[in-house]
């Protein structure tokens, strides 16, 4: 365990050294971050200009939802995307094979070896939604807190859905793509699950589990969360972690026992 | 005229071929495209309990034609020049006889064709589970979307070749297009149909290239009124002023290329 | 107590077939087809520890699947493999810890940082200590005379720093046995000696055991005792040097001086000619009539001196690949 964490200090160290050599991408972080911020309020506001509402949710409650995707932007951002490229790069170029040799869990290698700076804008303005539409609602430091724990779920089964579609780069070389299929799907988070037709909310809920990353934590926060759907949400987020290990383990089988 | 043809052909043909390849690839870009179909969502349900001036089934149409036109105008042209400026790929295909743009143009039209079976099986998939949104559009539609779609292909690949062009100077011409991309996002009428923005927003947004990107081929394929002369005018103005801006950059970059030995 | 054991060793794997042409493609798209390839092939060897033993092969004979399979990235399809005691295949913690791989087209190293970074990584992942890193780097990098170059960025360094700080980054934990894979690919000759000097000082210091594969036969020469020669997924030779020599090169050469120059036709009868220049003539005469002929020539020609030569073992290992000689 300490090797891990000594490990770990080491990898995001030299991440941030790495990316440091180009300083200006944070002037571009920060430029895309505040251009998808207004970008995505002027959306939401389409709908509640004409005093339309999502069923019973009021402006300052869907800021919540939109505050915690922005979050999970950041986080993904910051810490799954670059690994997930790294995944498809070192298949392709095949330098997976050190990684393999290394005496240290391959999945823990490849999922923290390096980390970007640059969605932390995307963090900050997250919090700094959700500080805002609280402080419109009155939320107390209780709210904040009863949201840790399903955000934690979300996170959790955010890196796992993640990982599974990097580790499918075993099998299809080339696919840079596949973290645009996943993203594309997550936009369904930017809005609370009631305002969906039955379908996608079926859909979103237990095909791909979008409701939980957003919709739950924000309900969670706002006190009504039913306890039910958060221990869904943990047994969700425990599950896709073992499936994860599990999908990564057979896909590793497949490479080991295929590759030239 | 006939080596022309044959080139082109030849050209279709490998870069059909290599997309073909990638298939995998090919089926998760279009997968990748499901922003409309999941805004569709949200506005069906809106439209069915608000006043948004169009019915349920509207926004479905326009969704779909926007996921459609969105499939049909993929344009990724400036990721490639930049890798090709910044790995030195670009000097031999210089000195082929003929403009590196043809490349990538026979690149981006033969994905279409590899992709056109994907997208046409979803778009099938989709009317099988909503049976009420099916449309025919007349033939006069349907041949004016067909213009209009190679249009805003022309004008989508101007636009990002154009900044492609920057990379001439800088190792990071595409984040120019990822901030432009997010005002495509927003205005060109993908996340939702200009009729529900706000009237100024509205009027601001069709002088700029981005609705007719979107909104305007959408709209022609599934009927909604939109002003023609003015969609065609706009469509030609900037796909002009692009065209321009695009080969005094290109002559421009050319020569900043060669004096850097590269 | 042989440190690396293989028996029957094979691995099949499956390719994907194309054919050319659109329809080749449409076919591609619907329905791929899959050909079985046999890339090795009942492989058996033993090697023993502190052995540098190179592996020679033309490219695809199966050399890299047979490496992989050693290191256990690749299961093999049938056989029994033994590295340090271990079966690859597990890549259990204590395996991984007694082995490396090094390979001369991939790099570990962090691009755009110093290799100092990377090795730090590389400590940490190995369990090294701060004061047994430090003494185990000086030490390295006295052997590779690498001084210096740690702390710049590794895009900054040569191809053949760049090798040198690999080696480094891949011994800092000192394993036992050595998988090279085409250690001195693209490197410039100086920079090919002071590799395969490391290499040798490495193996005899630590009594490291040594696989590598090479395309330059200077390195096979310099370094290995011993040869295992593949070719189309078999083993096809298994001992030293001369001895490939003698079970692959039928002919020697026989240099002649004469008193006097004779025609061509005159010298044929005594064998095939390779050259003749003046008063020396160079014959190739098959390993089996070697005596005999060399009778004849001292017996019927006028002979100032003669000496028997063997080919040098780059010709003979390219005309064993080239003839495809099974033995």
């Amino acid at each position: 365990m300490k090797r891990y964490l000594e490990v770990l200090g080491l990898f995001w160290s030299t991440a941030i050294a790495a990316e440091l050599e180009y300083r200006a991408n944070f002037l571009i972080a920060l430029l895309s971050s505040l251009g998808n911020l207004i970008g995505s309020l002027f959306g939401l506001s389409l709908f509640y200009r004409t005093g339309y509402n999502f069923e019973g949710w009021s402006w300052e409650e869907t800021l919540v939802v939109l505050g915690i995707f922005t979050l999970l932007q950041g986080f993904s951002s910051t810490f799954l995307s670059p690994n997930l490229n790294k995944i498809v790069q070192q298949v392709q170029q095949g330098t997976l094979d050190f990684v393999l040799l290394k005496p240290i869990s391959s999945q823990f290698w490849l999922s923290t070896r390096t980390l970007s700076p640059w969605g932390l804008p995307d963090l900050i303005f997250g919090l700094v939604l959700i500080g805002y539409a609280g402080q419109q609602l009155g939320l107390g430091l209780s709210n904040y807190l009863f949201s840790i724990i399903p955000l934690i779920f979300g996170l959790a089964s955010l890196y796992s859905l993640w990982f599974m579609l990097g580790a499918t780069s075993i099998w299809f070389v080339k696919i840079y793509n596949v973290t645009e299929v996943l993203r594309g799907l997550l936009e369904a988070g930017r809005y609370p699950m009631v305002a969906y037709p039955a379908a996608y909310r079926f859909f979103f809920t237990f095909v791909i589990p979008v409701a939980f990353l957003t919709t739950i934590p924000a309900e969670a926060m706002l006190r009504r969360a039913e306890l039910s759907w958060v221990t869904g949400a943990g047994f969700l987020a425990l599950g896709l972690l073992y499936a994860t290990r599990a999908f990564w383990k057979f896909a590793l089988r497949f490479y080991t026992s295929a590759s030239s | 005229m006939n080596q022309t043809l044959r080139k082109t052909r030849t050209f279709l043909w490998v870069y059909y071929a290599y997309m073909v390849e990638y298939r995998a690839e090919l089926i998760l870009w279009v997968l990748s495209g499901s922003l409309p179909l999941i805004l569709m969502g949200v506005w069906i349900e809106a439209a069915a309990g608000g006043q948004f001036g169009l019915r349920p089934v509207d926004f479905a149409r326009y969704f779909l034609a926007a996921f459609i036109v969105r499939q049909l105008t993929v344009v990724w042209v400036v990721w490639e020049f930049e890798r090709e400026v910044v790995e030195g790929r670009l000097s031999p295909r210089l000195l082929q006889p003929i403009d590196p743009v043809w490349h990538h143009v026979a690149s981006h039209v033969s994905e279409r064709l590899a992709r056109l079976p994907f997208a046409l099986l979803l778009v099938g998939l989709f009317f099988l589970l909503y049976p009420q949104a099916f449309w025919v559009p007349s033939l006069g539609q349907f041949l004016l979307f067909l213009l209009v779609i190679v249009l805003a292909f022309v004008l989508r690949f101007l636009i990002q070749y154009t900044f492609a062009m920057i990379a001439f100077w800088t190792e990071r011409a595409s984040a120019l297009e990822q901030f432009w991309m997010l005002f495509f996002l927003f205005l060109s009428g993908l996340i939702a149909p200009l009729e529900v923005f706000p009237p100024l927003v509205r009027q601001v947004t069709l002088w700029t290239p981005f609705p007719y990107l979107v909104y305007f081929p959408a709209s022609i394929l599934i009927g909604l009124p939109v002003n023609l002369g003015q969609g065609f005018l706009a469509m030609l103005g900037w796909s002009g002023l692009f065209f321009g801006l695009n080969r005094w950059l290109w002559r421009r970059g050319l020569k900043q290329y060669s004096g850097m030995g590269a | 107590m042989p440190i690396v054991i293989v028996e029957n060793l094979s691995k099949v794997y499956p390719v994907a077939v194309k054919e050319p042409g659109l329809k080749g493609t449409l076919r591609h798209l619907l329905h791929r087809t899959y050909r079985p390839v046999q890339a090795v092939q009942d492989v058996s060897f033993q090697i023993e520890p502190g052995e540098i033993v190179g592996f020679l092969g033309p490219n695809g004979a199966g050399k890299t699947t047979t490496l992989k399979m050693l290191t256990g990235l690749i299961h093999p399809s049938a056989g029994r493999v033994r590295v340090a005691g271990h079966v690859p295949f597990r890549r259990d913690v204590k395996f991984l810890h007694k082995i490396t791989l090094v390979m001369g087209q991939k790099q570990q190293l962090l691009w755009d940082l110093p290799a100092l970074d990377s090795l730090k990584i590389n400590a940490a992942v190995y369990g090294i200590a701060d004061k047994e890193f430090d003494w185990r780097v000086s030490e390295l990098v006295e052997m590779l005379s690498l001084k210096e170059k740690l702390t710049q960025p590794v895009r900054k360094l040569s191809l053949g720093e760049r090798m040198k700080a690999e080696l480094l980054a891949a011994l800092l934990h000192r394993p036992q046995v050595l998988f090279l894979d085409e250690p001195t690919l693209g490197l410039d000759v100086n920079a090919q000696v002071s590799v395969r000097d490391f290499l040798k000082e490495y193996n005899q210091r630590y009594d490291a055991t040594v696989l590598l594969t090479s395309h330059y036969m200077a390195d096979i020469t310099a370094l290995c005792q011993r040869v295992l020669l593949i070719h189309e997924g078999q083993l096809i030779y298994d001992g030293n040097l001369d001895g490939l020599i003698e079970q692959f090169a039928p002919y020697r050469e026989v240099k002649v001086e004469l008193a006097q120059p004779r025609t061509e036709a005159e010298l044929r009868p005594f064998g095939e000619l390779k050259a003749v220049d003046g008063t020396i003539v160079r014959f190739l005469v098959r390993r089996g009539t070697l005596t005999q002929t060399v009778a004849r020539i001292l017996a019927q020609l006028d002979v100032v001196d003669l000496t028997v030569t063997e080919p040098p073992v780059e010709e003979v290992i390219g005309q064993v690949f080239r003839a495809g000689v099974v033995a």
